[in-house]
């Protein structure tokens, strides 16, 4: 298999975005990431799109066809990805392979979703078609339902607090505020969420235990990047580029009900463990993580399960400040999906992006970890039943 | 405890129940099963209350949970309880068959715990 690496990386800042349609967002970050890459006008080989809900939302389907159209990039190789919220990494993940396969050389991976041109509970409503349709979906349960029981379980077995989750919502939203892409510019403080007679109004339970600032946003946005082989690279591109070192996929039951310890997220531990195997690295060897924090308890156990922290662990270090810049493992610089936003289709995508742009060393001294070599991704599908992960290297021309 | 028109399997090789199912067992794969009812009083294992809901609810805020009936059976659904401080995991529950949503104006029955 031939080493791949990302030598173009492009984004639209997320959030509400009325006056773009899917195909538009798509499209503009595609040509970001070609510029990125210096192709210009120049083609490419395949191009997967990473989207969960344009056949529900915007009653459109076969959006790759759409975009190679849109792009002029026929003939290409054109496939729609869909895995959850974990399609923007699932996309990646093939044009990875496709790429280390020797059969294309350049590859555009494009994720978008367009949410917020429907109601809340029409965009909740397409979220939970992910649950499962007979033991889950007739109840009425939402992503932020799951992952209201799952806290609920956490803090019963581990002790977890609701300080340690305010701690991961005031760092995601102060990074987010920094952040030119983020849906949520706004840093939150302890005293306006949780300590004043005011939070009870700024932030009222969404999924008890969890609360508004618990959760991510319902976002419009699209991230993309060019994939191509290590050797290439190396010959012709304008940026440093970097290596995808190791990558991981690993899925679980489709209900929490049937897994003997519904703490236990096991798909990502095993994603997590792939990917640092195909890497020949550890988690000790990681120098920041861009983590699947839909909901503030989902960055303190993927933390933990990816081997970052111990078990119980990943909250006290939240609290402690070793996941803020300068901390022992900074995660989240970009906001996270807390902040940043979660266009479903986008985020795996827009993760990767993000990690590119670190080891690239291109953000401002408030985001920019120093020195960054290697970085983290984990998207994170359904309830953890898919899970897509990671490990990037800036390589040194 | 009125009748529960869910089906759970129990596996003929290495008696894992499952719910919902599955065409090979999670443990050891083998396809074969047993159909059973969940009998009992239900164990709550996780619960929730949610206050943005989805589409085909005229509640403000439901009340969902995870159960285990004493054989072995687990499954999600609505808890009817007045406030979810009331609530605790591992308390015991009762479960009927009742109207849990309505889709296209008709009822969608599921497991209420009360």
């Amino acid at each position: 298999m031939r080493q791949v690496a990302i030598i173009g990386a492009g984004m639209i800042p997320f959030g509400r975005r009325d006056e773009d349609s899917l195909l538009d967002m798509l499209a503009y970050a595609s040509l970001k990431a070609l510029d990125d890459a210096g192709l210009g006008d120049k083609g490419v080989d395949a191009v997967y799109v990473a989207n969960m809900g344009a056949g529900i939302l915007q009653r459109q389907t076969s959006v790759a066809s759409a975009l190679v159209d849109r792009l002029s990039l026929m003939p290409a190789a054109a496939d729609a990805v869909e895995n959850g919220p974990a399609s923007g990494a699932s996309a990646i993940k093939n044009g990875v392979l496709a790429v280390a396969s020797g059969y294309y050389d350049y590859v555009l991976v494009a994720g978008g979703e367009k949410m917020r041109e429907v109601v809340g509970w029409k965009a909740t409503d397409f979220v939970s078609t992910m649950t499962h349709p007979e033991a889950e979906y007739p109840y009425g349960i939402t992503l932020p339902g799951m992952a209201g029981m799952f806290t609920r379980l956490y803090m019963e077995k581990y002790g977890l607090t609701r300080d340690q989750l305010i701690a991961v919502a005031i760092k995601n939203q102060k990074m987010g505020a920094l952040n030119p892409f983020a849906h949520v510019e706004m840093i939150i403080t302890k005293e306006g969420i949780a300590d004043s007679p005011d939070a009870v109004v700024n932030n009222p339970f969404a999924a008890d235990p969890l609360h508004l600032y618990d959760m991510c946003p319902v976002s419009d946005g699209a991230a993309a990047v060019i994939l191509c082989p290590l050797e290439t690279a190396k010959k012709m591109a304008k940026k440093t580029p970097v290596l995808v070192a190791g990558f991981g996929q690993a899925t679980d039951t489709h209900t929490l009900q049937e897994r003997k310890d519904p703490t236990d997220l096991k798909a990502v531990t095993l994603a997590s463990k792939q990917a640092f195997e195909m890497a020949e690295a550890t988690p000790k060897d990681v120098d920041f993580a861009e983590l699947h924090d839909a909901f503030t308890i989902l960055e303190i156990a993927e933390s933990e399960h990816a081997g970052f922290f111990k078990k119980g662990e990943g909250g006290k270090a939240a609290e402690r400040g070793d996941t803020r810049l300068g901390g022992k493992l900074p995660i989240n610089m970009s906001g996270g999906l807390k902040a940043r936003g979660h266009p479903v289709g986008a985020t795996g995508v827009a993760q990767v992006v993000d990690c590119v742009f670190q080891l690239r060393h291109e953000l401002g001294k408030d985001r920019q970890v120093k020195g960054a070599k290697t970085g983290f991704t984990l998207n994170f599908g359904g309830f953890g039943n898919n899970v897509v992960a990671f490990v990037l290297r800036r390589i040194e021309l | 405890m009125s009748e529960l028109k869910i089906t759970a399997y129990v596996c003929k090789s290495c008696g894992r129940v499952h719910y919902p199912f599955h065409d090979r067992c999670l443990d050891c794969k083998a396809r074969e099963f047993d159909q059973i009812q969940p009998e009992g009083p239900a164990k709550l294992l996780a619960y929730t209350e949610i206050y943005n809901l989805p589409w085909g609810f005229d509640v403000r805020t439901l009340k969902i949970g995870v159960v285990e009936f004493s054989n072995k059976v687990r499954a999600m659904g609505q808890i009817d309880a007045d406030d979810i401080k009331k609530l605790k995991t591992g308390m015991k529950l009762k479960a009927f068959w009742e109207p849990v949503r309505k889709r296209y104006g008709e009822d969608v029955y599921g497991l209420v715990f009360r």
